[in-house]
């Protein structure tokens, strides 16, 4: 008897669904949203309304402004770029003192007192130790510098307004317009700024500012384009004029990632990804005083110190190793050397080398050893007399000295141009590909993202190469 | 490197790349179209016949052999065949020349209009294709689920009563809601009514729609009606339609005036210093990006204000709730707006 009743209910049910029609939970959720909208308005009262909006909508109506709107976020991006290369020289060139030139000979020299033998104290001292150093005194100073700028910013209000007046720029690209900001602070670093893309709760705009964020130059590459372009492109022009040339590289490089990053961002929103799900809003929250210490102390921690120990635990065994590498005998010939031979032709038909090849290969973990793994290799394989033996990673003083090392290496202006493309397109670090992959969760993606500017690099050198061959 | 020559190389890439386009470009590349034609067999075939049969039987119209080897785009032994196998299989009655649909047939064609419409209707709310796209995707995807995928696919959209053009979905057992509605083209001036159904076939005609912006659910007063053109009011717009676009709109009649529709307005049109109240979100707007604008207080009864015009024309501010949200033109056009003093 029940459940006959039940059974009736039921049909009742499913016919009384197809009366009410499909915007019925539509419907329910409105309504449920908008009594609870009444109920609020009745029990809260507000005071002081206009105070509060006062000030905000003022700067508000500056910082969006037509015309001062754009200057002011170009102005505020330079200046914390400019705090960021120069503020970080003096500190880092302290830290690598101490790090490189005083603890290494030191640690050495305990090796060898106490008996250790060549191989460990090389593997451990030269490889790994070497590495994890260098990596930290490149790259500490310019994070500790550039992520609480930015933080403070962020938490001032600002960045939301800077997403605001970019967005419809990067509508045309088919992305989110707080794009603009993860892709800045890309260029602090990149694991950094695939962290930051939480802040987008678009589904496919954030996969897109994931997947583009490694075509910001990060703080580990712009040592690298500034140290090329003072030796190679400053080097063409008369010298009163060697430093503007330089600069204008390497700004155009940076140039040159922000369209490579526009231009993916509308492939990509076109093909593999068009199918994620697209929302868009942007809160634009009141301003509000930083809260500086505050800010400064979680910017260290959460930002700096999680990437920093990201990249040491990345960078030691890339330090392993490119010793092993360099000291382990195949034949007459050094493990590198073997290799190097058989990417030289490849290298050249890009309009860079074997030496080149290997060391993007071997400095996956860190673009901060890119440099001193060429120097070294470079001078493994020409047996030039300077540097501190096979697998020992070192840089020069004299940016002159270190030209002649490159030089020597058979490097000319073509190479120096396709290596300065090459380490804007090439894949992420591995820091970045196990922070794209903890953010996505997804083997595909993460594929995707460290593929793809490995794929426009090659594309991007090889076609500079050979019309540069066919033109000079 | 004896044989290397820049410019060679550089031909080789030129052509390779060249090749890698023909092969691989959206649509019309090769690889897809052996792709497809690979996967073109008697059971799409069918399908696609008995679909066909379906939807003109409804509308009045036998079709014979003749009219299928037009319409369909597959070789013509391949139509043969297939009619030959639903023949013995029950499903179609061969009348001499014409073809006619038996209850199984009936039953089959229902099973693949409901797999069409469902995947329509997941497209719209779960992922971010575009709406252009829908229609060919669901083609596509209606012979490659089986009933049972189809009926686990139908209980996670909770069992949807109409596709996002407005078409109903035929239930597990077949029955489908019935649509109340006339063609826009038909209606005389003054009538108001409710945009119930956007027809999606033909392609050129369904874009032409999209292109004018109008939205499933939206109210509508029609101005004017002659064989030159079809216009109506709705939403604070004027909308002009060729007499044989507006036939692809459904309208369905409402009885009263019930919302005073010459205040509507999309919340796009809010000017700087004008203040509205809301009056709800259109059915456009879908998916994720519905429960978005619900979840930041776009609700029915809210006073909206702009907050701050963007320098560059979007995405604008507007004050709800004492927050300052900023969305974009396409997304504003979907929350409708009656505005206040």
């Amino acid at each position: 008897m029940e459940n006959k009743n039940i059974d009736d209910i039921l049909a009742l049910s499913k016919e009384l669904r197809w009366q009410i029609g499909d915007d019925f939970h539509d419907h329910l959720a409105e309504g449920i949203y908008a009594d609870a909208a009444e109920i609020v308005g009745d029990a809260i009262t507000k005071k002081n309304k206009k105070n509060k909006f006062s000030i905000d909508s003022k700067i508000d109506r500056i910082v969006t402004s037509k015309t001062w709107g754009f200057p002011i976020m170009f102005l505020v991006l330079a200046v914390i770029l400019w705090l960021t290369i120069t503020g970080a020289n003096y500190p880092s060139s302290l830290l690598a003192k101490i790090l490189l030139n005083d603890f290494h000979p030191l640690l050495k020299n305990l090796a060898t007192t106490i008996n250790t033998p060549w191989w460990l104290s090389g593997f451990l001292i030269d490889g790994v130790y070497l590495s994890v150093a260098w990596v930290i005194s490149v790259m500490l100073p310019p994070m500790a510098i550039f992520f609480p700028l930015f933080t403070l910013l962020e938490d001032f209000g600002y960045l939301p307004r800077v997403a605001f007046n970019l967005d419809s720029l990067f509508k045309k690209s088919g992305a989110h317009g707080k794009q603009a900001l993860t892709m800045s602070m890309g260029f602090g670093c990149n694991a950094a700024g695939v962290i930051a893309t939480r802040i987008i709760d678009s589904p496919r705009e954030r996969l897109i500012a994931i997947i583009t964020n490694n075509f910001s130059l990060c703080n580990g590459r712009w040592p690298t384009q500034i140290l090329i372009a003072t030796i190679f492109i400053g080097a063409t022009v008369p010298a009163a004029f060697s430093g503007i040339a330089s600069l204008v590289a390497v700004i155009a490089i940076a140039l040159l990632g922000i369209f490579f990053m526009f231009f993916s961002s509308w492939a990509l929103s076109k093909t593999i990804l068009k199918g994620e799900v697209s929302t868009f809003n942007l809160e634009l929250p009141p301003y509000r005083p930083p809260r500086f210490w505050k800010t400064i102390y979680t910017s260290l921690i959460d930002r700096t110190l999680i990437v920093l120990w990201r990249a040491i635990i990345f960078a030691a065994p890339a330090g392993a190793v490119i010793w092993l590498i360099s000291n382990i005998y195949i034949g007459n010939e050094s493990v590198a050397a073997w290799i190097i031979n058989s990417l030289d032709g490849f290298g050249f038909l890009l309009g860079l080398n074997g030496v080149i090849l290997l060391a993007f290969i071997v400095a996956i973990p860190a673009n901060e050893i890119i440099i001193p793994t060429i120097l070294m290799l470079t001078v493994l394989v020409t047996g030039i007399s300077v540097g501190n033996g096979a697998g020992v990673m070192f840089e020069l003083d004299s940016a002159n000295a270190t030209g002649e090392i490159l030089r020597a290496g058979g490097w000319t202006l073509l190479t120096a141009v396709n290596i300065m493309l090459f380490s804007l397109l090439h894949n992420p670090c591995s820091t970045t590909i196990y922070t794209i992959y903890k953010e996505t969760k997804s083997l595909k993606w993460t594929t995707v993202a460290t593929v793809l500017p490995v794929i426009m690099g090659l594309i991007v050198t090889f076609l500079v190469a050979q019309i540069w061959r066919i033109v000079f | 490197m004896n044989t290397y020559d820049p410019l060679n190389a550089l031909l080789i890439f030129i052509a390779l790349s060249i090749l890698i386009y023909f092969l691989f470009r959206p649509a019309k590349g090769w690889f897809w179209i052996i792709k497809n034609n690979y996967r073109t067999n008697e059971k799409m075939v069918i399908e696609d016949i008995l679909k066909l049969l379906f939807h003109n039987e409804n509308s009045g119209k036998i079709l014979n052999t003749n009219n299928l080897t037009q319409i369909l785009n597959f070789n013509n032994s391949l139509i043969i065949k297939s009619i030959e196998k639903m023949t013995a299989n029950n499903f179609i009655l061969l009348d001499g020349e014409q073809l006619k649909l038996k209850p199984l047939g009936r039953e089959y064609a229902l099973r693949i209009i409901r797999m069409h419409r469902l995947w329509e209707k997941f497209l719209a709310e779960k992922t971010g294709y575009d709406k252009s796209e829908w229609h060919e995707r669901a083609e596509q995807k209606e012979h490659e689920l089986n009933t049972e995928e189809t009926n686990l696919l139908a209980s996670k959209l909770g069992n949807p009563l109409f596709d996002p053009h407005g078409d109903p979905i035929p239930s597990k057992t077949g029955k489908m809601a019935i649509i109340n509605g006339v063609a826009l083209s038909t209606l005389p001036i003054n009538t108001v009514g409710e945009i119930i159904h956007i027809e999606d076939e033909p392609d050129i005609i369904y874009k032409q729609i999209l292109a004018e912006n109008i939205h499933i659910g939206s109210h509508i007063r029609v101005t004017e009606n002659n064989n030159t053109r079809v216009s109506f009011f709705s939403e604070g717009e004027e909308f002009k339609l060729a007499p044989i676009v507006a036939g692809n709109l459904t309208i369905s009649i409402l009885k009263k005036d019930i919302i005073n529709e010459g205040n509507i307005a999309r919340l796009s049109s809010l000017k700087k210093t004008e203040k509205a109240i809301i009056i709800g979100i259109s059915k456009e707007s879908r998916g994720e990006n519905r429960r978005r604008l619900l979840d930041l207080g776009f609700v029915k009864g809210a006073t909206v204000s702009i907050d701050l015009l963007n320098p560059l024309g979007e995405p604008n501010a507007y004050l709800i709730k004492g927050t300052a949200i900023a969305l974009r033109n396409n997304q504003a056009s979907k929350i409708l707006i009656k505005k206040i003093n």
